[in-house]
């Protein structure tokens, strides 16, 4: 009967902030920001440079009759905007962040592809940040995310622009390894565009996607339900 | 790239077994996102190689480099045999445009064109490639084998024995080899390779039909080139015309991989032409690229990775990759091998090394942050919005940014839905639709649902460029029977100050893990019933007999919708629902699942209205 005068939140709203929650307690400060995003701020500054190849490592949405402007692909806008208004204000590294938005990629759908999806992103700076932070931040998160059960991470080599080096971490829940995300080491060029001195400040960030964990989670099978305006998806 | 197990080990004799390999390269190296063993006894990798490493990793010579540092292990160059003397030579190579850095002509004269020995069809084969010709194949070998792409032309269909690379003139158009017939119109920022009268290839990309060798070629002009990353993309992106030339073209090349790659495929046409003459090797090449010196520290190394790398691991993940280094105190200076282009300035070497050295030796910790920053006011309204709602009962949903109309259009999308969303309002409205027919299996007295999210508009009185004409605003909307309210957050949440931090707090509930259950996707049934019972009985007797004998059909819990008292006698009316995972139920099935349930309540005693 109590559910009869409280409403529900969104399944992917209770695991946004779910993982909010947790980043917070370990120091990251909420930061959001627009999904549609110009250019610098979703690439240049990003060091995804124009007419590179690694710009096609994500399917973009641009904008017609508006050159320069995309649906964000991730939420790594929002680095560069709080560097810079960091910077602006005249403030100064240490700090740590957490994102959580919309984001989009102009791909054909399926059950674990949606055009528009959530991701949730941390960035870290200070002065001696390293990758074991990066791992320990990561091991912790994912040890009270999925609490009750044995978790460990791996790093794989891998390349994302923005970071250097970078790394895709794997999950192990029981058994199985699962590639989850994305991550690295902030490349200099990226704090350099934002005018912080990557000679004295290096940090981490990683980004994940909250549909994929709300599907570990709950059990959900397909991604595309979260989108469909279903109430039968708020069973939570 | 598919990458053939039986090629590598031609140039790693140590290497280790198929299985041992593909966790080391995962690992280490790269994600491997497939292994096929042949029934050759071959094993063919799918590697995923990214763009920091497509300068050199995009072929065997460059995964078998990789694999002997990262072992440690001998890598075997072959011996490319040549010829033993070359002959004068009157190629003319004319380099016109400023985006060709090489340009390596050789002339060949006396060749015999015909099939491949079988080596060289099992290796084509081994990696998803066919057989076309001898000459073809040997320049696709050269390609696959140490990835410089390579280009024969046959001498007789040009003009004279002349190269000049230009860019095209715009209109200009070419027939293009390949399986398809194909002619593209060319513009004047495309690079184009002529005999100064003809299009014989697009710089990079593709060869032409008319210079193509074909079986009775005699005489032929080996291309070894070297051309302008951006502008190669262009033009293979302009044209739709990604080949395997154009792909590792995009990625940057070390113009001198060229000198290798001239030697290589020298050498397969030697070998398999007898009596075929070579001439002198024409270079074109202006801008020799600067060796790199980078220079970094154990302690850089060290503070980025979060882990002490002990010195001599540096000193060997060096050796083995044949840096050139002299060492001072703790810093070293390094000259950077010339296919390493992916190797800018220190922060690259911790990858360099921390790969190599194993990111499983880098022990998580957890950092300290001591300044506190506070949240993002946007989120923690949006936070405020959504608790208030939800206090209110309603159900947040999410519906889709892609609308069939709007202000913003986006290009080239998979979907028919191709503008921005200038509201959430449209899409709410159906999304309320959808749940009243379906509200029997929401177990709601009422669908009251809300959405949160951004929309998009655009100001077409602003005369300013950029953000200025484009508006991205959340809204909070909501509906229930009386209608849908639809407004800024700003306004929704109105100028209260919010409690710091608590908001997604309080939203936080205990979540069953995997406790999800799906819905069926068939039509459901509903029955209503009333019941007499004596005044003062439990509605639980009734619930109880109604979840006995509904089956596995009935959905829910069974909604109470109207109950009085009268004479000592209690109504009690239920709505029961029922649905199937699997088929569409029938009304012969509800009506004995009641009848049942019917004789069960007269049964007890109790009278069904």
């Amino acid at each position: 009967m109590q559910d009869e005068q409280k409403g529900k939140l969104h399944p992917l709203t209770l695991i946004m902030n779910e993982a909010v929650s947790i980043f917070k307690d370990l120091g990251f400060t909420v930061e959001v920001g627009p999904e549609l995003e110009d250019e610098w701020h979703n690439f240049d500054a990003l060091n995804v440079p124009k007419d590179h190849p690694a710009r096609d490592m994500q399917d973009t949405f641009f904008l017609k009759d508006k050159e320069g402007f995309v649906l964000r692909t991730h939420t790594s806008n929002i680095q560069i905007r709080y560097m810079e208004e960091l910077v602006k204000s005249g403030d100064k590294p240490p700090f740590a962040i957490v994102v959580p938005g919309k984001v989009f990629r102009n791909e054909s759908t399926d059950a674990t592809h949606e055009m528009q999806f959530h991701q949730i992103e941390c960035l870290m700076i200070g002065e001696d940040i390293s990758v074991a932070n990066l791992k320990g931040v990561l091991f912790e998160f994912f040890k009270r995310f999925f609490e009750g059960e044995e978790v460990e991470i791996r790093l794989r080599p891998s390349f994302f622009p923005f970071v250097e080096p970078g790394f895709e971490i794997d999950l192990r829940r029981g058994e199985k390894w699962i590639e989850l995300l994305g991550a690295g080491m902030v490349h200099p060029n990226v704090l350099s565009n934002c005018g912080i001195d990557g000679a004295q400040y290096q940090g981490f960030a990683f980004g994940m996607g909250l549909d994929r964990l709300m599907m570990m989670k709950l059990g959900i099978t397909d991604t595309r339900y979260s989108y469909q305006g279903d109430l039968r998806l708020n069973q939570f | 790239m598919l990458i053939s197990y039986n090629w590598l080990k031609s140039y790693i004799p140590q290497i280790p077994p198929a299985e041992e390999l593909a966790e080391l390269i995962t690992f280490h190296l790269c994600e491997i996102e497939g292994v096929e063993k042949l029934p050759s006894g071959d094993s063919i990798f799918d590697m995923k190689i990214l763009p920091d490493r497509a300068h050199d990793l995009l072929s065997h010579q460059g995964i078998a480099r990789e694999i002997s540092s990262l072992l440690g292990i001998e890598f075997q160059l072959p011996v490319y045999k040549q010829p033993l003397n070359f002959l004068k030579t009157n190629l003319k190579i004319n380099i016109e445009d400023s985006n060709t850095r090489r340009y390596m002509g050789r002339i060949v004269r006396g060749v015999k064109v015909g099939p491949s020995p079988a080596w060289m069809v099992t290796y084509l084969e081994s990696v998803g490639q066919r057989s076309i010709n001898n000459i073809v194949d040997a320049t696709n070998i050269v390609l696959l084998d140490c990835g410089q792409p390579i280009h024969a032309f046959d001498l007789a269909k040009l003009d004279k024995e002349g190269i000049v690379v230009r860019n095209a003139k715009d209109g200009d158009s070419i027939e293009l080899v390949g399986r398809e017939k194909q002619t593209v119109k060319l513009k004047n920022t495309d690079m184009v390779i002529t005999d100064g009268v003809n299009n014989l290839a697009i710089a990079g990309v593709k060869g032409g039909l008319s210079s193509g060798v074909t079986e009775g070629t005699q005489d032929i002009l080996i291309e070894v080139a070297n051309f302008d990353a951006v502008t190669v993309r262009k033009t293979a992106r302009r044209l739709s015309l990604q080949t395997d030339a154009s792909k590792r073209y995009e990625n940057d090349l070390s113009p001198t991989l060229c000198d290798f790659a001239m030697k290589e495929i020298t050498s397969l046409v030697f070998e398999m032409c007898e009596g075929a003459s070579f001439e002198e090797v024409v270079d074109v090449y202006k801008n020799v690229p600067e060796v790199r010196k980078v220079i970094f520290s154990n302690d850089y190394i060290s503070k980025m990775l979060g882990v002490i790398v002990p010195e001599k691991e540096i000193e060997k993940i060096l050796k083995n990759y044949n840096y050139e280094y002299t060492k001072n105190r703790n810093t070293w200076e390094i000259t950077v091998p010339p296919m390493r282009i992916d190797i800018q300035g220190a922060h690259d070497m911790i990858e360099e090394i921390g790969r190599v050295y194993g990111y499983d030796k880098v022990i998580p910790q957890i950092p300290k942050i001591n300044k506190i920053y506070s949240d993002n006011p946007t989120w923690l309204k949006i936070c405020e919005a959504k608790n208030r709602l939800v206090q209110d009962g309603y159900r947040e949903v999410m519906t889709s940014v892609f609308a069939d109309r709007g202000d913003l259009e986006i290009m080239a999308s998979a979907s028919d839905k191709s503008f921005l969303r200038t509201n959430i309002k449209d899409g709410l409205s159906k999304s309320y639709e959808l749940n009243r027919l379906n509200a029997p299996l929401l177990n709601v007295n009422e669908v009251k649902i809300f959405e949160v999210g951004a929309c998009f508009t655009k100001d077409g009185s602003a005369a300013t460029k950029g953000f200025g004409e484009i508006k991205e605003v959340v809204n909070v909307c909501f509906a229930d029977k009386k209608g849908i309210t639809e407004m800024s957050l700003d306004k929704f949440v109105g100028d209260i100050i919010l409690s710091e931090s608590i908001l997604e707090e309080s939203s936080r509930q205990l979540i069953n893990p995997n406790s999800f259950k799906m819905w069926s996707s068939y039509p459901f049934i509903t029955r209503d019933i009333a019941v007499w019972v004596p005044e003062g009985t439990m509605p639980e007797v009734l619930i109880d007999i109604y979840k006995d004998f509904g089956t596995e059909l009935l959905v829910g819990e069974p909604k109470l919708f109207d109950s009085f008292t009268k004479s000592g006698k209690t109504s009690f009316a239920y709505r029961l629902v029922f649905q199937a995972m699997d088929r569409t139920l029938t009304d012969e099935e509800i009506n004995k699942i009641m009848s049942e349930i019917t004789k069960k309540i007269v049964s007890m005693g109790f009278e069904v209205r």
